[in-house]
């Protein structure tokens, strides 16, 4: 398996995978989505809330703020010593208060006090609720580790994707250079040089078959290459793209190892 | 009523964006560039953006 770095841009990263099958390469993109843990917030108790949104409304807006997530710092607070009650080693509790003075006041994420200052919303910025004067919020919310298939709050990425290597077959013995098939190309990345039509981008192909079905002639063939791939992954900042990736070929290594085991004590 | 927390499509981020959205709307810039810069590629993180309509200040009296 050889895996090349194409694209490296702040939350998003993209790469090639070659010499793999397309199972595997789906169910690395299905971890990423379900089983590596990020923090959300989970719970919150609410001292007072006389502002216009309801306080299900407020905590379901707490729940999806993204919060940064120190890689193997917290465990999920049901393998905790606490068994699920919650408490630092598992927790991180997060207060808010504030009050509309004489105008009107937005609460942001960053009002937030945390009880850890590696556990932050994502960005300060993020407007939680607009209070009118004789508005006040009063709030205590706990945050834990959890896996994007409890709930999708808890997802490290918005993106992650994969798709198929292109592969360009030219006959040029059946081509007349009409050059349909360069108009045809919504990327635009055919292109004539000399006797041939080639791909000058075979990435930015999105395999619609508009060449080859453009062709009259039956010149252009597109394959997909079912052995490699282009993966894009685009994080939320809780976690840098590509430790996403490493986390989630660590928990797939795990799960194999504890599916080989399962598979021995049966066969025993 | 407030700007959603995320792109209802996607889950990425945007209740940090409208606000800077919306000021530099009204100064009068290219909403599609504004876009651009705040980084929302996506058509549907755009359109969260675009669509909303901010009545919060008018339910806030009641």
């Amino acid at each position: 398996m050889d895996v090349e770095i194409i694209e490296r841009d702040g939350n998003r990263i993209r790469f090639i995978v070659e010499g793999v099958s397309p199972a595997f390469i789906n169910s690395l993109r299905r971890t990423i989505m379900a089983e590596v843990p990020t923090m959300a917030i989970d719970e919150v108790v609410i001292v007072e809330n006389n502002s216009v949104l309801f306080d299900e409304i407020l905590a379901h807006r707490l729940g999806l703020i993204p919060l940064t997530t120190p890689e193997g710092k917290y465990g999920f607070s049901e393998d905790c010593d606490c068994q699920g009650v919650g408490c630092p080693k598992c927790n991180v509790t997060f207060t808010l208060k504030k009050e509309a003075g004489e105008g009107i006041a937005v609460v942001y994420s960053g009002d937030f006090e945390s009880s850890d200052p590696e556990v932050v919303p994502v960005s300060p910025d993020i407007v939680i609720i607009r209070l009118v004067p004789r508005q006040r919020i009063e709030i205590e919310v706990f945050a834990k580790m959890g896996t994007g298939k409890d709930h999708a709050k808890w997802q490290p990425v918005t993106v992650s994707a994969y798709k198929y290597c292109m592969e360009f077959d030219f006959d040029s013995e059946k081509c007349t250079l009409c050059e349909d098939c360069i108009e045809a190309c919504p990327k635009q990345i055919l292109k004539r040089e000399g006797d041939e039509i080639v791909c000058i981008d075979p990435l930015a192909c999105t395999l619609c078959d508009a060449c080859a079905e453009a062709c009259d002639f039956d010149a252009i063939k597109i394959n997909e290459n079912d052995t490699k791939f282009i993966f894009t992954v685009e994080g939320l900042g809780c976690i840098p793209p590509e430790s996403i990736v490493r986390q989630a070929a660590q928990i797939l290594i795990k799960k194999s190892q504890e599916l080989e085991e399962q598979m021995k004590t049966m066969s025993a | 009523m407030e700007i959603p927390i995320r792109c209802f499509t996607c889950g990425n981020l945007i209740a940090d964006k409208f606000e800077e959205f919306a000021k530099r709307v009204k100064k009068g810039e290219d909403p599609g560039k504004i876009l651009d810069d705040l980084g929302l590629k996506r058509y549907c993180c755009r359109t969260m953006i675009i669509t909303h309509i901010e009545i919060i200040g008018e339910i806030s009296r009641f």
